[in-house]
Order: structure tokens, then C-alpha cells, then sequence
């Protein structure tokens, strides 16, 4: 038998959720692969024109279950626009603070995954663990752990209670010390160079016309953030490069850029920019109000028209569509995820010729988050 | 706003370039911002305007050379809408058009991969289009709890 076909998900520890990839395989390496997705279809967007502007909220964080938060803000930054608000400043500075945070969270999970798909089990345990602390923060910030129902139309939904800002920085300045140890045990470990560099490379000059966002398009040498491309919350007064191939700081360029490595080494390296960020935006918060007055939530209507909003998230561009046609409920809704790119047409392209083993971490690498695909 | 300049109609809506298009047009339009800059396809998305009898199709198309982000719009009667397809000028065009096939009933003529997409053994109409009924279906598919009836309940 030259060809077979594997099966890998839904229940599989080798992909990124329930999600699954249909494999054609001759020997050890991929011929073809098929993206299989419709186990966590959820039916927000329709579910969504059935409610009000404000019941949304609770529905959008639930669209990416790693960083919840980028959601919140791409929906909140629409309903403004069409609204015409402007938000508060001290909102816009707990923001980022919120946003850099789950980005954090959404990072050490995601390395610690990806390191798991080597085989390299003590970083999944730390990561995970160390990502407790910040949910603890979002836990005092917000009530809850995961999906925080925080950022609001107008501004955030509470003030910061006190003490907050020295829990962060204990946080932060913990984190900073336990990722030199991941430096030590992952990202200077030999099996990490010597199976990630040259894997899963997405060709440079395709990479933007295949739709490819966020860490994915840095690795491959762009430095396109759309923090700073089109600076939302507080981006603008924040102080930061892009992280991008090949400035990748004190660690090793041993590929030509676009490959699993430079992937997770641009996500480590944004570790510390996010760590960077949110010590600025504590310093920088101003006092003031942190939510606009809202209009009655039941009777609030959107004036008529069509609203776009993008976010940078850990794994790639996300875009809200949102037209209203004057009414007390959206007409449409439409999120674009960045795995909806990622995980299906690159992940199909780039899985092409590639040896089984590296299936898992090729996918780990690009990110790939199932939730967002489907909604 | 230099999509605006480009194809020489259109208008600004909340910061983006709105361009209304037919369906003939819609591809040399989107060929013409892509061969200018806008080389970054976001989305293509459909909207239901159902008391019009229309469909809204938007495609997204964002500048990173101009930093500006323009919609083109296609109007589609709801009855038996189809739209060429793109995916040649864009590879992700293709599961967003499998996408809309699967929830709006829309037809892509030139698209070989119109496959179920994440619905599985559907025959009902489209469930994105308004007027399906979700409340209705979900009573039906997931309220299905038997009734037991009085003489059977005897002896238990």
C-alpha cells in the first residue's frame, strides 16, 4: 500500500482543538491535507441578530477561548463607531492593560503547547501554570478567570480597585524571572533548533496574499502590527518596535525566517514587549472616568451604517463587521478570525510535503485556534 | 481617500472607503485595488436584507502601503443568487465562499470546493438567512423528550 489516510482530531493531542485535519500520507511524509472544522460551531453571528447592542457583550469573548479579550474590544470599537463615542482615557489605558495581559496568558499557552508537540512536557506544566497567575489578576479586575465580559461599549465596566497596579507588577516581575527559565530549558534546547528551523515554511511572497496576520506575518520579515498600523485603546502613547524576522534580540537566527522556529521566538520576544507595555500604561494611566453614560439598554438603537474594526490578538489579525440598520439589534455581525486563514488554506498548502511527526507542531506554530474559525 | 481616487466613486464610512459595485465589475474593481496596494484580502462577508429581497455581499480588502481599508459591495437578488468567483485572485477567497454557499445558499460559479463546510448532513434551508427559524428548529431537533403516557406510567 503506497498512499493511506490519517485521520488526526477531533480528540487528538496533535491538533490545536476540536478540530480536524484529514491526511493523505505516503510513508512518513503528507501528500495532501484537508481541514476539517464544524465541531464547535456555535452559531454566535446568528444568534447575535437576535439580541441588543449590549447583550453581545457576553457572546463575543466567547469566540476565542485563549484571549477572549480582543474580542470584546473589536465589538466594542464597532458599536463606537457607529455610535460616534469617544472613549474615556483612563478606559483606554485599562484596556491595554487588559488586552497586553491576555495576550500574555495567550502566548504562554500557546509556546507551551507548542513545546508539548516536541515532546517537551515540563513547559506545557509551567506555562499553564504561570498563566494562573494572570487569570488572578482578571479574577480581581473582572470577577472572573476566562471570559472577563469586561470591555464595554464606552469604556470598561469597572474601575480598577486598589492594590491592583502592585499585584500586576509582582505578576509581571515573576513571569520575567521564570522565562529565563523557559529560555534555558526550551528556547536554548538543541531539539527545539534542530526540529523546528526550516519547518513548516510559508513562502515569503505569498504570506500576505494568503491572508497570513499577526506573529505568522512578522516571522516571515513584515513588521506589520496593527497596534501600530492603525493604533487603538492607548497603542498610540505606548512605546514599543515591532517584533519582527530577523531582529530576534538575543536569540539565534538559524533559518531563513517564515519557519516554526522564528514563529515561536517572535511569540517569546513579544512576551516581554506585552510585559514592557503594561508597565507603561500603568505608569501613564490618567484619573478620570472609565465607562461613558450609556443610553437604556433596552431602547438603544445604533444609527444606520456599516462598522469595521481590527485588533491585533496573539494569533493574528481580528476584524469585526457590523451593520445596523438603525434598529435596537444588529443586522449582521461578521468575525474575522485569524485562523480562519491560517488553519485552512495555509495550514492545507503549507502541510504538504511535510513528515508526519511535524503535522503537530506545524499547526502549534501557525497558532491555530478552532473557535474563531467557526463562531 | 486613495481607494475612492482609485476606482472614482464610493464614499467614506467611519473612516473606510465603501464602494457600491455590480457583479460584473465587482472582479476588475477588486483586481485593480489588489495590483494598487490593497494586496491584504480581510473577509468577504454576506448580509441578509431580506425586507429588499437582497443579498449584501462585502469583500474586505485592507492597504498596508496606504494603511486604508475599502469594502466593495455586490447587491444579489435572493432568489437564486450566484457571484463569480475569486479565488484565483485570493486562495482564502475559497472557504469564505464555501462559507456563504453553505449558510446563505449563495452560488460561486468557478468554485470546485463548494463542499459541506462545518454543517453536516443539512437539508433544511440555509440557516444564516433570516428567515430561517432557529428557535423553531431548535425546539424541534433538541425538545424531544418522549411524553410517557398515563396507562404506561402504571407499576412504576
Amino acid at each position: 500500500m503506497k498512499e493511506y489516510e490519517l485521520f488526526i482530531g477531533p480528540q487528538h493531542p496533535g491538533v490545536t482543538g476540536n478540530m480536524m485535519y484529514h491526511l493523505w500520507v505516503d510513508g512518513d511524509i503528507v501528500t495532501k491535507a484537508e481541514c476539517n472544522v464544524g465541531y464547535l460551531h456555535r452559531g454566535f453571528e446568528k444568534l447575535m441578530e437576535s439580541r441588543g447592542w449590549m447583550q453581545n457583550v457576553p457572546l463575543v469573548c466567547r469566540i476565542c477561548v485563549p484571549e477572549p479579550d480582543v474580542n470584546e474590544m473589536a465589538y466594542a470599537m464597532a458599536v463606537e463607531q457607529l455610535m460616534d463615542w469617544e472613549v474615556p482615557d483612563r478606559a483606554s489605558y485599562i484596556r491595554v492593560i487588559v488586552l497586553e495581559l491576555a495576550r500574555i496568558a495567550a502566548y504562554l499557552m500557546s509556546i507551551g503547547s507548542y513545546a508539548g508537540s516536541l515532546g517537551i512536557y515540563t513547559l506545557p506544566q509551567w506555562t499553564l501554570g504561570d498563566r494562573d497567575y494572570i487569570l488572578d489578576i482578571f479574577e480581581q479586575l473582572t470577577g472572573a478567570r476566562v471570559y472577563h465580559i469586561y470591555i464595554w461599549p464606552g469604556g470598561v465596566r469597572w474601575d480598577m480597585p486598589e492594590g491592583l497596579p502592585d499585584l500586576i507588577e509582582k505578576t509581571l516581575s515573576y513571569i520575567e524571572k521564570r522565562l529565563k527559565l523557559y529560555d534555558d530549558v526550551f528556547f536554548r534546547n538543541r531539539v527545539f533548533f534542530d526540529r523546528a528551523a526550516g519547518i513548516g515554511k510559508i513562502p515569503k511572497n505569498r504570506a500576505i496574499e494568503w491572508g497570513v496576520t499577526g506573529p505568522n506575518l512578522r516571522a516571515c520579515g513584515y513588521g506589520y502590527d496593527v497596534r501600530k498600523l492603525e493604533p487603538y485603546a492607548a497603542y498610540g502613547d505606548m512605546d514599543f518596535e515591532v517584533v519582527k524576522y530577523p531582529e530576534l534580540g538575543d536569540f539565534e537566527v538559524i533559518s531563513d525566517g517564515c519557519d516554526a522556529y522564528t514563529r515561536i521566538v517572535v511569540r517569546r520576544l513579544e512576551i516581554d514587549q506585552s510585559i514592557s507595555m503594561v508597565r507603561q500604561a500603568l505608569k501613564k494611566m490618567p484619573e478620570g472616568e472609565h465607562i461613558l453614560k450609556h443610553p437604556n439598554w433596552l431602547k438603544w438603537k445604533a444609527p444606520a451604517g456599516y462598522a469595521f474594526s481590527r485588533v491585533e490578538s496573539s494569533k493574528g489579525e481580528y476584524g469585526y463587521f457590523v451593520v445596523s440598520d438603525g434598529s435596537s439589534k444588529p443586522v449582521r455581525i461578521h468575525v474575522r478570525g485569524p485562523s480562519y486563514t491560517h488553519g485552512i488554506n495555509v495550514a492545507e498548502t503549507i502541510l504538504k510535503g511535510a513528515n508526519i511527526a511535524d503535522v503537530s507542531q506545524i499547526l502549534f506554530s501557525l497558532d491555530v485556534c478552532p473557535p474563531d474559525i467557526e463562531r | 481617500m486613495k481607494a475612492l481616487e482609485l476606482i472614482g466613486k464610493g464614499e467614506e464610512m467611519h473612516g473606510r472607503a465603501y464602494i457600491k459595485s455590480d457583479k460584473e465589475e465587482a472582479s476588475s474593481i477588486i483586481k485593480k485595488l489588489k495590483e494598487n496596494g490593497f494586496d491584504h484580502f480581510v473577509m468577504l462577508s454576506c448580509v441578509d436584507w431580506i425586507d429588499n429581497n437582497e443579498f449584501e455581499l462585502v469583500y474586505h480588502l485592507w492597504s498596508y502601503e496606504h494603511k486604508e481599508h475599502v469594502m466593495v459591495s455586490i447587491i444579489l437578488p435572493r432568489d437564486n443568487p450566484s457571484m463569480s468567483s475569486m479565488h484565483e485572485l485570493f486562495p482564502q477567497i475559497e472557504t469564505y465562499e464555501r462559507e456563504i454557499h453553505e449558510m446563505y445558499g449563495v452560488d460561486f460559479e468557478g468554485n470546485n470546493r463548494l463542499t459541506p463546510f462545518m454543517l453536516e448532513g443539512w437539508h433544511d434551508m440555509p440557516p444564516m438567512r433570516k428567515d430561517f427559524d432557529s428557535k423553531k428548529f431548535a425546539e424541534d431537533v433538541f425538545d424531544s423528550i418522549p411524553e410517557i403516557k398515563e396507562e404506561e406510567d402504571e407499576g412504576i
